[in-house]
């Protein structure tokens, strides 16, 4: 009996040990006489590595202003810095992505920069316009945009030429429709060596949800809620929305995507996929694979308009009481100064949101950017609405129903529908 | 005055446990009568949100498939960790790595657990299918996307991760049972298997009820797991109630309505709580 207690209490102890050392903290010395401007920021991995590094390049470029970034679990970062807000204990100034807006406006949490930006010189115009557009809320700019983050694909180009698919311009050969589409993933499968992959792609969850909404939008589809923060209103195009669900679909039943891939970005990372469709920041993920070549390209536009999914990265300026103007002048300042160097940024793989830096030569010289640089134009972002988080979920869980093969297009839009509905108290 | 000092000793315990526990509870209370969301109280709304409940076929759902997962995991809780218990308490020169080898998952967190399982069982590449695929077998089960397949997983995980501790309690037990029965009954000329079901098992009985009650508890409480390893998935089927009253709370923006289902999932595991005991004071009376 003894034995086993002290067996039980010795796993308990490393347990803890083991839970204490996970926790991390990062906290910097504000050097003497500068303004400390307190970030959150929920960027991790290859984000986290070039934010931390344009903060510094920031800190480094000036003395009055030390901006101390501080890293928040990415799946709770709403959560949150919705709530730390709301007991006045937030940050100076945070990122957050432009569907979070609406839900920060209405509760108040957040201030219109306007005021600010003029004193500091922070010009809308050199901003390209539809990530603006996504930011700007009874004519108020609220936020400033940093990038825009879309959907597209890459092409594997030593898969595509085993099969004579790629044209010498490096394009691939296929008709821009939607049966083309379909033509040319069939032909990769039936002539792709054994074990590699045609289309590679999740089975489930906020991918479709993405993949969908690009086709939707390239339908014509616009939004699913509208925009009113009183009244909002369920306003899907439903026959689109299912044209665009089952078109995805039939990806699945044709064996184009393998059913249920663990992660389809390893698995065009180690060359077994010829196509992949993924956001932009695996761009910096791919680059960093060295036997890999492979080129980006925005999602064929098969259908009537122009259209993919897509989210921007905002910088915001809490409402606080107790504000110091100083603080909350020199945070515009690092607005400012973070979107002029929107190319580091790019580094990423993300569409810096000034039109004067994707403009600039130094971007233009950077591989596997330009190419997809032309969607920052036309991606449609995601319902501006207070009830943006939950609505995600819901698309997401009802979607699922339909690749897992348990409801039809028609069953899985009515169930969504009900859904959002009683969400939304429409 | 000796009063005085005993409350001093829990003084500490007792404040953390008064913050951190009872104020949440009444708060609780109060948000599950009101509309309420992350930034603040809205308005008062009486049991509008009780009613809501009663008629939400989401809350029934995920009741539901945690009750399933209630139904599906106890009982083969209780006979695994017993097996275990049983095979960890032989004198045999194995003794210190079987007690050790089924205790140590438990030590693990719960993303640990979860990413080796995924890592393990995901399809094409995943350990457990090329194994499958090895020995001949033709198939390519998906574990973790299939609506059968990943109640399946999700019950196998969680025994293996949670069998130590229940195995430790039966382990205590077995070995508070006097030497002298067993020396007794071999006198009479019993055989191992009469021990086992005359002595042991009866011997077992009250460690065993703490077993079943403490398991239904806690496997009413079951989300991480499932969060991590199917999301609720595929289309919500192995969705439970806590992750519904986590997705109502914190992402759908309804504090409110989230705390009035916590409130029914407390009053559930109330009255089984009180249920078990009754049952047993009766059987000891």
């Amino acid at each position: 009996m003894k034995k086993v207690i002290i067996l039980l209490v010795g796993l308990i102890f490393t347990a803890i040990l083991l839970g204490a050392c996970s926790e991390n903290s990062s906290s910097s010395e504000v050097p003497e006489g500068a303004t400390e401007v307190v970030l959150w920021n929920p960027f991790s991995g290859g984000d986290g590595e070039f934010f931390n590094g344009l903060v510094e390049k920031f800190n480094g470029s000036q003395s009055d202003v030390f901006v101390n970034s501080i890293f928040q679990q990415n799946d709770e970062y709403y959560t949150k810095l919705i709530t730390s807000l709301s007991a006045g204990e937030g940050p100076d100034i945070a990122v957050a992505h432009t569907h979070v807006l609406s839900e920060l406006i209405s509760g108040d949490l957040i201030i219109e920069l306007d005021e600010f930006a003029a004193e500091e010189e922070l010009d809308w115009d050199e901003f390209n316009q539809n990530i603006l557009d996504a930011t700007v809320f009874d004519g108020n700019h609220y936020a400033t945009p940093m990038d825009t983050h879309a959907l597209i694909m890459f092409q594997n180009n030593e898969l595509l030429r085993e099969v004579n698919l790629l044209n010498d311009d490096g394009s691939i050969k296929m008709e821009n429709t939607p049966e083309g589409f379909i033509e040319f993933l069939t032909k990769l499968k039936e002539e792709l060596p054994d074990g590699k992959i045609p289309f590679a792609f999740g089975s489930k969850g906020g991918g479709l949800y993405w993949l969908w909404w690009s086709y939707y939008s390239q339908l014509g589809g616009e939004s699913m809620v509208s925009e009113d923060p009183d009244n909002p209103e369920y306003v899907l195009d439903l026959e689109k929305a299912i044209e665009a669900a089952n078109y995805v679909k039939s990806f699945y039943d044709n064996e184009l995507i393998p059913l249920n891939l663990a992660s389809p970005t390893s698995d065009f990372e180690s060359g077994n996929a010829a196509i992949v469709s993924t956001g932009v920041w695996d761009t910096g993920l791919f680059e960093k694979s060295e036997n890999l070549d492979f080129s980006p390209l925005p999602i064929p536009n098969v259908f009537e308009q122009n259209g993919t999914w897509g989210s921007s990265h905002t910088l915001v300026l809490p409402t606080s009481q107790n504000a110091d103007e100083e603080v909350q002048k020199a945070a515009v300042q690092f607005m400012d100064f973070i979107t002029d160097n929107g190319v580091d940024w790019a580094e990423a793989g993300h569409i810096p949101a000034k039109t004067t830096v994707v403009e600039s030569e130094e971007f233009k010289n950077m591989p596997n950017r330009t190419e997809y640089a032309e969607v920052a134009d036309y991606v449609n972002f995601i319902d501006r609405t207070t009830y943006a988080r939950g609505l995600e979920d819901i698309v997401a869980r009802n979607l699922d129903k339909l690749w897992s093969g348990e409801a039809t297009a028609e069953k899985a839009f009515s169930d969504l529908e009900t859904e959002v509905k009683e969400l939304i108290n429409d | 005055m000796q009063d005085m000092k005993a409350f001093l000793f829990i003084l500490p315990f007792f404040v953390v446990y008064i913050i951190f526990t009872i104020f949440p509870v009444i708060k609780g209370l109060e948000m599950s009568l009101y509309d309420w969301n992350l930034v603040k109280k809205l308005e008062f709304v009486g049991l509008e949100n009780y009613q809501k409940m009663f008629g939400d076929p989401h809350f029934w759902r995920t009741l539901w498939n945690t009750t399933l997962f209630v139904i599906l995991t106890t009982p083969t809780m209780v006979l695994l960790s017993l097996g275990l218990a049983l095979l960890a308490n032989l004198n045999t020169r194995f003794k210190t790595i079987f007690r050790s080898s089924f205790f140590i998952p438990s030590i693990l967190s719960v993303s640990v657990i979860s990413f080796l399982v995924i890592f393990m069982l995901q399809p094409y590449n995943g350990f457990v299918n090329n194994f499958i695929q090895s020995i001949g077998i033709n198939m390519e089960p998906f574990w973790m996307d299939d609506k059968v397949l990943s109640w399946v997983t999700i019950v196998m995980v969680t025994l293996w991760w949670t069998v130590g501790f229940n195995m430790i309690l039966f382990l205590a037990g077995l070995q508070d049972i006097p030497e002298s029965l067993y020396e007794a009954s071999e006198i009479d000329g019993a055989t191992g298997w009469q021990m086992f079901k005359y002595i042991t098992l009866p011997q077992l009985v009250p460690i065993g009820r703490v077993i079943i009650l403490l398991q239904i508890l806690a496997s009413y409480k079951v989300f991480a797991q499932i969060l991590l390893i199917t999301d609720g998935g595929p289309g919500g089927a192995t969705r439970p109630l806590i992750q519904y009253i986590y997705e109502v709370g914190f992402t759908q923006n309804n504090l409110g309505y989230a705390a009035a289902m916590s409130y029914a999932l407390f009053f559930i595991l109330l009255i089984l709580s009180i249920v078990q005991l009754k049952n047993q004071k009766q059987e000891e009376g």
